[in-house]
């Protein structure tokens, strides 16, 4: 009865989107309005249903798949299964802690086998540390500020916002006119085109221009939130941002520098945040002893 | 005269009251995941739940909820694994259709889906998906994360707050 009522409801909805445009487009061909016309009011009739948060789960992961598989064209795994074991255990204990620890298919970590200091998260879960990164880490606190920022990332579907709208549109179009599960060969290429699309803003935004910066400080709030929930010092993040001043790679210009705000910038933000707490967990030499111990294959 | 109730009045009024009878029916939105005998992640699962399973809420705690499956077992799940149904009784009549229209599982397995993936390898034989797929492969228990949390004094065990 609930399925039968919510159907109808969105049939009902789809149905009025639909009216619109096809009006829409019989008036575009009688060349009673311009092009432009046409498809801003094509835009507009399917506003309302294409943004980010209509992505569902299990298409967040679908795109969350083919990213992973980008950035790893782009750098090559780090294929040692003790530091990924140590990296995905430490990767869970924060996704506990975190405001969003179920997602379709999970978090997965992985290092990558570049001497370039970055961090990277698809959409999905996937999440991607470099050697580079982790050997300016000196405690555990460190890794697990930058890993919680990534699920910062994540949590936040900070990934799939940076998707054009355009490509929402033209997806959903067809989701909408389609029932079937399996489409048909028109319909695969133009969710192809979409999604080849949305594929393209996501990497571009995480390789190459970086996030909003609002969205790198909204990370940086959630590391620490997420530092505090499991019991890490925050001031892992401070500590690891005060390496990153000074570090002649930061010059570079490359990883992480290009693609996040200064470090100083940074710093004062994270450092207002963490003085604003009434309480924060201390570090523990235990955690240090297995931290060195993790990343010996490192140094 | 007699004037007929506009037919947006009737559906609207019809939803409301759908949702009031099934506001408690949870639905799995992750591929899979556990029914916990405790609300806890390492807790031990009283046995696994899958994507479109259906489960009646009873009550909730910080983040969980304790629901029970149609075979008549209890257990908890955390609130991210489940859609909660959107259904707002405040909600305007435009809001209720966009919440209604983007359900999870109304859209399962559409648009972006494994066909379409599919399709993208078919044009792009360079991308690789070899490590992605190898990265899916690399699960950690939840008993050693909690192995890992003790030894670390993390969480409960420590300093988590
Ligand atoms: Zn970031």
């Amino acid at each position: 009865m609930a399925l039968v009522s919510a159907g109808f409801t969105a049939v009902l909805f789809l149905a009025s989107c639909a009216a619109v445009q096809s009006g829409a487009d019989i008036l575009a061909g009688t060349g009673q309005i311009s092009e432009s016309d046409r498809q801003s009011i094509a835009k507009t009739s399917q506003a309302v249903s294409a943004t980010f948060s209509q992505i569902t789960e299990e298409q967040e992961y679908y795109i969350g798949r083919s990213v992973a598989a980008l950035i790893l064209a782009q750098y090559p795994a780090y294929d040692n299964a003790a530091l990924n074991t140590y990296i995905n255990t430490l990767g869970q204990a924060i996704v506990y802690s975190s405001d969003r620890p179920e997602i379709y298919a999970g978090y997965h970590f992985l290092v990558l086998d570049t001497e370039e200091v970055n961090a990277l998260s698809a959409p999905g879960g996937f999440i991607f540390i470099s050697k580079g990164l982790i050997r300016r880490c000196k405690n555990e606190e460190m890794l697990a500020s930058i890993l919680a920022h990534e699920v910062g990332h994540v949590c936040s579907k900070h990934g799939l916002q940076a998707i054009k709208k355009s490509r929402l549109v033209d997806a959903f179009r067809v989701i909408g006119t389609e029932a079937a599960r399996r489409y048909g060969s028109e319909e695969v290429a133009q969710l192809t085109t979409a999604f080849e699309g949305a594929l393209g803003d996501v990497f571009e935004t995480l390789v190459v221009r970086g996030y909003d910066r609002k969205y790198e400080h909204e990370a940086d709030d959630l590391a620490v939130k997420f530092d505090v929930a499991v019991g890490y010092a925050p001031k892992g993040l401070t500590d690891f941002l005060q390496t990153m001043i000074g570090d002649s790679t930061t010059a570079s210009g490359k990883g992480w520098f290009k693609t996040h705000p200064s470090a100083e910038q940074r710093m004062d933000k994270v450092k207002s945040r963490i003085a604003a707490l009434s309480s924060v967990p201390a570090e523990a030499s235990v955690r240090t002893k297995r931290f060195e111990q993790s990343v010996t294959a490192l140094k | 005269m007699k004037r007929p109730i506009p037919l947006t009045m009737t559906v609207s009024l019809l939803i409301l009251i759908v949702s009031l009878l099934v506001a408690e029916t949870l639905t799995v939105k992750v591929q899979s995941t556990s029914l916990r005998n405790t609300p806890k992640f390492y807790a031990p699962a009283v046995q696994s739940l899958s994507a479109g399973e259906k489960v009646e809420k009873i009550s909730a705690q910080g983040g969980w909820i304790q629901v029970r499956t149609s075979g008549g077992v209890v257990g908890w799940v955390h609130s991210s694994a489940v859609e909660v149904p959107k259904f707002d009784l405040l909600a305007s009549n435009k809001g209720l259709k966009t919440q209604a229209s983007a359900s999870e599982v109304a859209l399962a397995g559409k648009g972006f889906n494994k066909q379409v993936e599919e399709s993208y390898r078919a044009k792009h034989k360079d991308v690789s998906f070899a490590w992605v797929d190898r990265m899916l492969q690399i699960k950690i228990a939840a008993a050693l994360v909690e192995e890992f949390m003790k030894k670390g004094k993390l969480g409960e065990f420590g300093g988590g707050q």
